[in-house]
């Protein structure tokens, strides 16, 4: 292969922007579209209090992603390891240093800034494991002690992040770092083994719950047990979509998302709105929207010529899928509320930092992933 | 150039792999889009009509929270009502220009006004947001007669927690705050923005019976979410009085009593009925502060400081017992038959067992000693031959039964267990072997052995009494008869024989605990003393030599009348040095502040002014 010099390091800036996947950069600047006129539909018609923001706060992070994507893929290798741990000690600190915001110790105040430790953590773990298989020789992924080593990665986090308690962070953290094993090439067998384990265990942990988790599930279940409380989002939501039909009741004319009827409905409920507003008709087109985004991330990655690349892509792409398919199974009742956002559409500022920066990665390991890493210019940690 | 790493078997694996992610994504993708088909176009002849049906909005009302009074009727904790205004942005048109008319009736600061039409801005149009509180009557008045000129806003009652009792009471009531975490399982009502729940003492621990049940009003609205008429309702239910078992103003003389030294709590428990009679822990704070808007800054100076002032010392204080634990070995090894009231273990100072030696308090040793003598002069020695021979088992068994090691649910969520360690305990804990020189400590309280005085207190009111009493922070109006208590399982001889020894602690010459003598004419008192070792140096040292924070811990238990007991008290001091020395008169003089306030037939005369009859002894 002579790529030579078009390795994508001695190209300028201009060069590598040419280079940046336009079509993924387009799709999502219509999903984050879709998001502000739904901001603008829930606020009664106007860019206040929340499309505006919503609007600026994209154009910020698209300048961050384009910004990211031009920066050698070489810094984000060196840093990974050290921006894990970094997060790590952040998570660590959070019970002493934390900032107590919503009842929840999520946050460490820097002095200026406040950070979310497991949102960086989301970003580092998939770094992390993606530095790891780059150094580690792809015909030992499957060793024992090579598998023990991503799993302690993903676990501490993971452990870290329960004790907070934040079940919705452990769950992404589980996924994301199980499914970059998989793709980097680690055996069938641990999967079936651990999914075997899972399966066993089940039985046992059901018949330990507490009672109130107990409650949860039965409320999840039959929701009318609980109308005012937990049950109301879920029952309220499905009035919501139910009532859109095949094409809604038009934009600006849902009566259950205006009245203040779904709670939450400019962040974690915002698909309801728009499953009134424009039916199912557009929900449809959100959810082929974000398919198209994970069918360009695919394609990114197998485009890529070395393993950091592929598997940041990959991380970027996992994490979409997770906050998609958890966000519109929560709004159809299909899983508990767990307040998890639909990723570029709900409000809020954090979740959309994290989606962006981690598109942004993608699109520098894309812009410089045509040149392969050899594992040999690369130490085990430096 | 290429890398062998990553040669084209190794990229075809994970594209292999990408298909099968990518390909599971897509499955999910398609289970929720036909979960969005289900609902949205087969189930759209459903939800459509439950959609026009859904006019009715419901709107939570908060309860009363009901008031904390002391056993004299006293009002310790009860609720303001106060007057707010609130301001509806989407009401309003202009909530700038409604604002400032607002403003020329209610003062409120350009800087506040500008903080609420900014987070108006923020937030959806239809949220009330609240521009003032504490408003007078007159200023309501004033603003319902110009209602008309200003659209948008309403007045609101709303109520608004007082403490009235003061440090003396303050961690006992403790105080209420903001609903920091909402749980899916939480009453609805809390939801509300104005409720408060209990954060500790009572106010959490009686957080079920106060806080009441919310209401809901339910409203119809019009398309644009404006309220068209009230429908049907529910009041909100207020939440009920709690009366306590304490007395303010007694709280008031024991807390003073305590405030003598830096650090340390007492309890008095009324055995008849298992009521608390007083409670007390120094420093103490006062509630009223905490929860009338305490700066972020003070707050945290409380939280931080050295001393604790929020932690009550009296439930959540975990010390090593020492010697007070004595009659619970000398119980368990009566119960298991090992010694009677006559035989004798001799002390010389020390004890050995497997090569390692064990001193006794007193260097010399006690010689030839009964139980009786042994717990009246607190020898060591004996107890930790009669641990060896009863063994931890038995030992923390007994520690059990009397109340050791368990939580009471008194009233007070603060409360903590204790420690009473055996070898299961250790194996789970520490993963290691119990070793038998850690029965010998136990034996006397020390090593891992941990009480809080409010056990210690329970401890001494079920030896009194031989009952299984349980404390309660809340006034029993029924006050039954003590047999509503089962009995514990120790033969009354036995009992008997501990209880003698006790009085023998504070009445006989030669006992450790002679300055917790009442007074002549005044009720017989029992006790037992303990010094619990801090630091290894303390036993080497004299007390007064040592840095404040070696000391030993100085602990009293005690019951009164010893004939027909009525209260059992303990108390800690930390590093107070000797428990005869220093804990045994506060105890003599917290309980004589009790016994003049309660019934008069149980005591003799007025409490001022006694002096014990002085021995500060030092004992281990």
């Amino acid at each position: 292969m002579s790529y030579g010099s078009a390795s994508g390091d001695d190209v300028g800036v201009l060069g590598k922007l040419w280079r940046v996947h336009w079509p993924a950069i387009i799709v999502v600047c219509l999903i984050a579209t879709i998001g502000t006129a739904a901001q603008y539909s829930v606020a009664d018609g106007s860019f206040q209090p929340w499309a505006e923001r919503h609007a600026l706060r994209f154009l910020v992070a698209l300048a961050l992603v384009l910004a990211i994507a031009i920066v050698n893929i070489d810094v984000w290798l060196k840093l990974a390891y050290p921006v894990y741990g970094v997060a790590l000690l952040m998570l660590a600190l959070v019970p002493l240093a934390g900032v107590e915001a919503l009842g929840a110790r999520r946050w460490i105040d820097l002095g200026a800034l406040t950070v979310q430790p497991s949102e960086v953590m989301k970003l580092a773990l998939v770094a992390a494991l993606a530095r790891y298989y780059q150094w580690l020789p792809p015909q030992l992924v499957s060793r024992p002690l090579n598998v023990l080593i991503p799993i302690a990665l993903i676990a501490v986090p993971v452990a870290l992040t329960l004790r907070q308690p934040d079940l919705g962070s452990a769950v992404l953290f589980t996924v994301l770092g199980l499914s970059l094993m998989f793709l980097a090439g680690v055996s069938f067998l641990y999967f079936a083994a651990a999914a075997a384990a899972v399966v066993g265990a089940l039985p046992f942990i059901l018949a330990n719950l507490h009672d109130y988790q107990r409650r949860r599930i039965e409320i999840f279940l039959d929701p009318n047990q609980d109308p005012l409380g937990a049950g109301y989002h879920i029952t309220q939501s499905k009035i919501a979509l139910g009532s859109g039909g095949v094409s809604g009741k038009g934009f600006l004319q849902g009566t259950q998302s205006q009245l203040d009827f779904v709670p939450e409905k400019h962040t974690d409920f915002i698909a309801s709105i728009i499953g009134e507003e424009w039916g199912f008709a557009g929900l449809l087109v959100l959810l082929a929207l974000y398919g198209l985004l994970l069918f360009m991330l695919v394609l990114m990655a197998w485009r890529s010529r070395n393993r950091f690349s592929r598997l940041l892509i990959a991380g970027s792409a996992m994490t979409f899928f997770v906050y998609v398919f958890i966000n519109i199974s929560m709004v159809t009742g299909l899983v508990p509320v767990v307040g998890v956002p639909l990723p570029l559409v709900s409000y809020g500022g954090t979740s959309m930092t994290t989606l962006m920066i981690g598109l942004g990665l993608a699109m520098s390991a894309y812009v410089h992933g045509q040149r392969p890493i050899r594992g040999s210019e690369l130490g085990p940690f430096l | 150039m290429l890398d062998r790493n990553d040669d084209d078997e190794i990229r075809r694996r994970f594209n292999r792999r990408a298909l099968l992610v990518g390909g599971t994504q897509a499955a999910a993708l398609s289970l929720v889009g036909w979960r969005l088909f289900d609902l949205q176009v087969l189930g759209h002849g459903r939800y459509g009509p439950l959609a026009e049906e859904n006019r009715i909005s419901v709107q939570l009302l908060a309860p009363k929270r009901g008031r904390i009074l002391d056993r004299a009727g006293r009002v310790l904790a009860d609720n303001d009502e106060m007057f707010r205004v609130v301001l509806v942005p989407a009401l309003a048109g202009d909530p700038a220009a409604v604002l400032s008319s607002v403003q020329r009736i209610v003062s409120i600061s350009t800087e506040d006004a500008d903080k609420h039409l900014r987070r108006m801005k923020r937030q959806s149009p239809n949220l009330p947001t609240v521009i003032a509180e504490g408003v007078s009557f007159e200023q309501v008045a004033q603003l319902n007669l110009l209602a008309p000129q200003l659209p948008g806003i309403r007045t609101e009652i709303y109520w608004r927690r007082r403490y009235y009792g003061g440090a003396p009471v303050g961690h006992i009531v403790g105080y209420v705050g903001n609903v920091e975490r909402f749980g899916v399982d939480d009453d609805a009502v809390l939801r509300l923005p104005e409720m408060r729940i209990g954060k500790s003492g009572a106010e959490a621990g009686f957080e079920g019976i106060v806080r009441g049940v919310g209401g809901a009003q339910r409203l119809e609205v019009d398309a644009r979410g404006r309220i068209i008429r009230n429908l049907d309702g529910t009041e909100p239910a207020p939440g009920r009085d709690v009366t306590l078992s304490i007395d303010q103003a007694l709280q008031q003389i024991v807390l003073a009593r305590l405030q003598r030294e830096r650090r340390a709590a007492c309890v008095v428990l009324d055995v008849t009925t298992g009521e608390i009679a007083a409670m007390a822990s120094t420093p103490a704070f006062d509630a009223a502060e905490v929860a009338e808007g305490i700066t972020e800054q003070s707050w945290q100076r409380l939280i931080a400081a050295e001393d604790h002032p929020l932690l009550n010392r009296a439930v959540a204080g975990q010390y090593p017992p020492g010697s007070t634990v004595k009659m619970v070995t000398a119980l368990a090894a009566l119960k298991a038959g090992l010694i009677d009231a006559k035989d004798r273990i001799s002390c010389d100072g020390a004890f050995t067992l497997a090569d390692q030696s064990y001193r006794c308090w007193k260097r010399g040793g006690h010689g030839r000693m009964t139980l009786h003598e042994a717990i009246r002069s607190s020898c060591d020695v004996y107890f930790f031959e009669l641990a060896r021979r009863v063994g931890i088992r038995a030992i923390a068994a007994t520690a059990h039964d009397l109340g050791l090691g368990e939580l009471h649910d008194c009233g007070l969520p603060d409360e903590k267990a204790g420690l009473v360690p055996d070898p299961d305990w250790k194996r789970g804990r520490w993963n290691a072997s119990w070793l038998a020189g850690e029965t010998i400590l136990a034996g006397i309280g020390q090593g891992y052995m941990l009480a809080t005085p409010l056990q210690l207190a329970v401890m001494t009111a079920r030896i009194a009494t031989g009952r299984r009493i349980k404390p309660t922070l809340e006034r029993r109006v029924h006050a039954g008869p003590r047999a509503e208590f089962s009995s514990i399982d120790y033969a009354d001889t036995h009992l008997e024989l501990v209880r003698a020894a006790m009085l023998a602690v504070v009445n006989d010459t030669g006992g450790t605990g002679a300055n917790a003598y009442l007074g002549p004419g005044r009720p017989s008192i029992a006790g037992k003393t303990g010094t619990s070792q801090v630091s290894r140096a303390s036993s080497e040292t004299a007390q007064s030599a040592l840095p404040w924070g070696q000391r030993d811990h100085a602990l009293f238990v005690a019951y009164t009348p010893a004939e027909n007991p009525r209260f059992a008290a303990a108390a800690i001091v930390e590093h107070g040095g000797s428990g005869g020395a220093t804990a045994a008169p506060l105890v003599r003089d917290v309980l004589l502040a009790v016994l003049d306030r309660a019934d008069p037939s149980v005591t003799g005369s007025a409490a001022d002014g006694v002096v014990g009859r002085g021995n500060p002894g030092r004992e281990g």
